[in-house]
């Protein structure tokens, strides 16, 4: 009993950093329009910034995410700007596979750079253990949680009430429109790039302390970002947020009671379940669902 | 099929049949027969392309073929031929479980839950020691003769697959235009519209997959045989089997006949230089050089080698251009136009 | 439910997120009638549409089609009964040529190829547009377009036909042309049901017209009562579009 607790408790604090992934993926997906292949190695870029900014100049990750996190808000803009806008107007097919060929792209270039082998950002503080009522969790962990849900809530409050959210929902809903009442729709693509970009970073940089990074760690995040997004709702910040919790929670359970192995393919096991059964996701009615294909 | 195009055709197969007559180079010959196995494969991925359906996840059938000959022969001492068959045949029921986001999901979402299916089965065969031997592989013996598919040179192995992919490229030339080409291709443009004409679009799907995924089985199988060495990181490779077909097919021509066989012949050699001209000196370097491409490329050709040849022709040609030939035949899919209909227009 | 009765429509409501689309909404057409359904953008036409067609499934009511109840069938196997449709916003199968695109539906009830090109030329000579049939689709005029999604429709060999649309954006023209052929479609013994914005033209060829507002009837009768009917002015003078 106390295993189960133990594993659920792990399982939901990952899950709201999954959420955090899945929360920029889907910001880019609904705004630009654009599937992200390379999501994931946003997150690996930022876990390989965080652990040679703590190798190189003992930069606590706690601090060197005021750095990263800008400085990928600014690679997601030049992504933006440079790579996915020229091809705004190609199909879906060529949208897919230039966000494919990044994806090689930046998981090879890494592997070039920095080899094949596992890198631990190893930061003491992160890995001390907190306990309450018995359930154990280490500080990185917790903080990763609570910083990951608090910067959803925010993003969830930036979209409700601030000028920029609502012109990202307006985009989101019908770009065409947007567009003719004269909102700057590329210049707020850039922005949500930026943002979406930036959320995958911060994710990566709280997960430096308690994951491993190389080359491939990105693109086990990519899948799970994209089965948080259908199974949430495109759209949905709080489907987003519960999904990540709700696929946390099966990854460490599968991993605890099945095999750590086997993680992922539980992931993708319950994604089909949940399609089955649940065939409108686990919120339903989205009136978006339809550009996922689920209606 | 015009009768030009017939003895082009005819002219084409013979030249492939004669390549070992006039090389015995053993390096040319593997490049030819790896050609061999992508046309094969790429062919068979493309059967769901005429659909307008993009699979990233075909390193699923062709791991699972590889898996069903190599169990079957070197732990049940079944028949290699045989072992092709079983091939298409478990490969198919494995695409069955695609079968509810193949339904439930619209385009890049389906590609995105095909690489994820292609990837759990490759954790699995790699967790599944008693059946696959785990990470370390299964080797099929090295006992000779053509009932085993095992040679001492790599004629027969390059005549074998020929005979296959030819198999391959009649059946999506037979499929191309029949019945269900037609409504494939009808639905590649509009599912919905397609349906409002009484075809039945999840049957219709659900074959295309089985039967691209029972191909892709056979070749999975083939290349188990003439690889002999089979583990998970080969066998189901993403880069390898899920993306290079989707990429050749993509290059030459998504959804044309023609396409992807063209696209394999140019990319496989491509591929094999890149790797042995790179990867000697740093690890990933090939496939840096890689994606650099596949953005510039798709960006550059993005209707395919055969369509962007096609407007040349008829650029230089201009009287063929009312000749009464629809240009229809082998022109590209435009898959924008579904996510456009996805986008609006349901009021 | 008479033998003349090809379809009846019972009471069907349908929301969309915080829109009622359609709102208990009754209609019954007799084998051979052209009713004529008009109302203003938003009015919840195509939504009724789309439910007799199978796109979507009422909340509430039920759809009957030549005697049996097709509430929840889905649109190919409505389509097989003998359902046919167009689209508001043309739906060519592009990458086909016109001839093929004519072909899809034929190809639904034959596997022959040979047969369902003949067929087609046929159809398409009996529309008028058989110079089409070898051009891309994607190459038409408006109005070419509009014929072709008619012809496709017809191709299913439907008992009711509905038509979203398929004057809006012709001239005056192409307008007059189209008429008598809607007629000639009906007089080979397929049911018309058809949107249309052009309230002149319905009039002149419907049996019947409906309006719809905001979901619900309006006016439902004799095409000259409805369109004198003060609600039918205010409506669409209210709402110009």
């Amino acid at each position: 009993m106390n295993l189960l607790v133990q594993t659920l408790v792990a399982g939901l604090l990952l899950g709201g950093v999954y959420a955090l992934i899945a929360v920029g993926l889907n910001l880019i997906f609904g705004v630009v329009k654009i599937i992200n292949f390379a999501h994931g190695e946003l997150v690996m870029i930022a876990m390989y910034a965080t652990f040679w900014m703590w190798t190189a100049w003992s930069l606590s990750p706690y601090i060197s995410i005021f750095i990263i996190t800008p400085l990928m808000f600014g690679f997601g803009v030049l992504l933006q700007r440079f790579i996915l806008q020229p091809m705004q107007n190609s199909s879906p097919t060529i949208k897919i596979f230039v966000t494919l060929g990044l994806s090689v792209l930046l998981q090879n270039l890494a592997l070039v750079l920095f080899g094949g082998q596992y890198r631990s950002t190893t930061f003491p503080w992160a890995e001390q253990n907190f306990s309450v009522l018995g359930v154990t969790a280490t500080y990185g962990r917790i903080t990763a949680f609570l910083v990951a849900i608090a910067l959803v809530i925010a993003l969830f409050y930036l979209m409700k009430k601030t000028l920029t959210g609502k012109v990202l929902r307006a985009l989101a809903e019908d770009r065409e429109t947007a567009g003719l009442i004269g909102i700057p729709v590329k210049k707020y693509y850039l922005v949500a790039m930026g943002l979406g970009t930036a959320m995958a970073a911060i994710a990566g940089v709280l997960i430096g302390p308690f994951q491993s990074v190389f080359p491939l760690a990105g693109a086990h995040f990519t899948l799970l970002a994209f089965v948080v997004v259908v199974l949430g709702g495109l759209g949905n910040m709080a489907g987003s947020l519960i999904g990540g919790l709700f696929l946390g929670a099966v990854e460490t359970l599968a991993g605890t009671y099945i095999d750590p192995a086997l993680q992922q393919v539980a992931v993708f096991a319950v994604f089909i379940i949940v399609l089955l059964v649940r065939p409108q996701g686990i919120f339903g009615g989205s009136a978006r669902n339809a550009e996922v294909g689920l209606k | 099929m015009k009768k030009k195009s017939l003895i082009w055709t005819l002219g084409l197969v013979a030249a492939a049949g004669l390549v070992p007559v006039f090389t015995s180079d053993q390096y040319i010959l593997h490049v030819c027969v790896m050609i061999l196995i992508y046309v094969g494969v790429t062919v068979a991925w493309n059967i769901l392309a005429f659909g307008g359906i993009l699979s990233l996840g075909h390193a699923a059938f062709f791991g699972i073929g590889s898996y069903t000959v190599a169990i079957l022969y070197v732990k049940m001492d079944v028949n290699p031929w045989l072992g092709i068959l079983a091939a298409m045949v478990t490969a198919a029921l494995g695409s069955l479980l695609l079968a509810v986001p193949l339904l439930r999901l619209r385009g890049p979402f389906f590609a995105l839950a095909t690489l994820a299916f292609a990837e759990s089965l490759r954790l699995i065969a790699i967790y599944a020691v008693p059946l696959t031997n785990g990470s370390v592989g299964i080797t099929t013996p090295p006992t000779q003769g053509f009932a085993l598919i095992s040679f001492s040179s790599r004629e027969p192995y390059y005549y074998i697959v020929l005979a296959m992919a030819l198999i391959a490229i009649g059946i999506s030339i037979w499929i191309y235009y029949s019945k269900m080409g037609y409504h494939l291709r009808a639905s590649a443009s509009d599912d919905e519209a397609v349906r409002a004409l009484g075809v039945r679009t999840p049957r219709l799907k659900l074959a295309a997959l089985v039967i691209s995924a029972a191909l892709t089985g056979a070749f999975g199988a083939f290349a188990a045989m003439y690889l002999f060495v089979i583990d998970p990181e080969t066998n189901f490779s993403t880069p390898l089997y899920s993306i290079q077909p989707a990429l050749n097919g993509i290059i030459g021509g998504m959804g044309t006949v023609a396409g992807p066989i063209v696209g394999a012949i140019v990319m496989t050699p491509l591929g094999e230089w890149l790797r042995t001209t790179f990867s000697g000196t740093t690890q990933g370097l090939n496939f840096v050089i890689y994606g650099v491409a596949l953005i510039i490329i798709v960006r550059v050709m993005p209707g395919g080698i055969v369509s962007g040849m096609k407007k040349l022709y008829r650029r230089f040609r201009p009287e063929n251009r009312s000749d009464g030939t629809a240009p229809d035949a082998s022109g590209p899919i435009q898959p924008e136009q579904e996510l456009a209909n996805s986008e609006g227009g349901r009021s | 439910m008479t033998n003349a009765t090809i379809l009846k429509v019972e009471g069907v409501s349908k929301r969309f997120g915080g829109v009622q689309a359609v709102s208990d909404v009754s209609l019954t057409l007799q084998h051979g009638e052209i009713v004529g359904l008009i109302g203003a953008n938003g009015a919840g036409k195509t939504s009724f549409f789309n439910l007799i067609s199978g796109m979507h499934y009422p909340d509430a009511g039920s759809v009957a089609f030549a005697g049996g109840d097709i509430t929840r069938l889905d649109p190919a196997s409505r389509a097989r009964r003998g359902i046919g449709r167009t689209f508001q916003v043309v739906r060519p199968f592009t990458g086909m040529t016109v001839a093929e695109n004519v072909m899809v539906p034929l190809l639904v009830n034959d596997s022959s190829v040979r047969r369902a090109r003949l067929r087609a030329m046929e159809l398409l000579d009996e529309l008028s547009i058989a110079d089409l049939a070898k051009k891309p689709a994607e190459g038409l005029t408006l109005a070419q377009r509009k014929r072709v999604e008619v012809a496709r429709a017809l191709a299913t060999g439907p008992k009711l036909l509905l038509l979203d649309e398929v004057l809006a954006g012709l001239n005056s023209r192409e307008v007059i042309d189209v008429l008598p052929f809607i007629k000639k479609v009906r007089d080979r013994g397929v049911s018309i049901l058809m949107i249309e914005h052009l309230v002149s033209a319905v009039m002149e060829v419907s049996d019947r017209m409906m309006v719809l507002d905001r979901g619900s009837v309006l006016v439902h009768g004799l095409p000259a009562d409805v369109v004198s009917d003060p609600r039918v002015i205010a409506a669409y003078l209210g709402e110009e579009d």
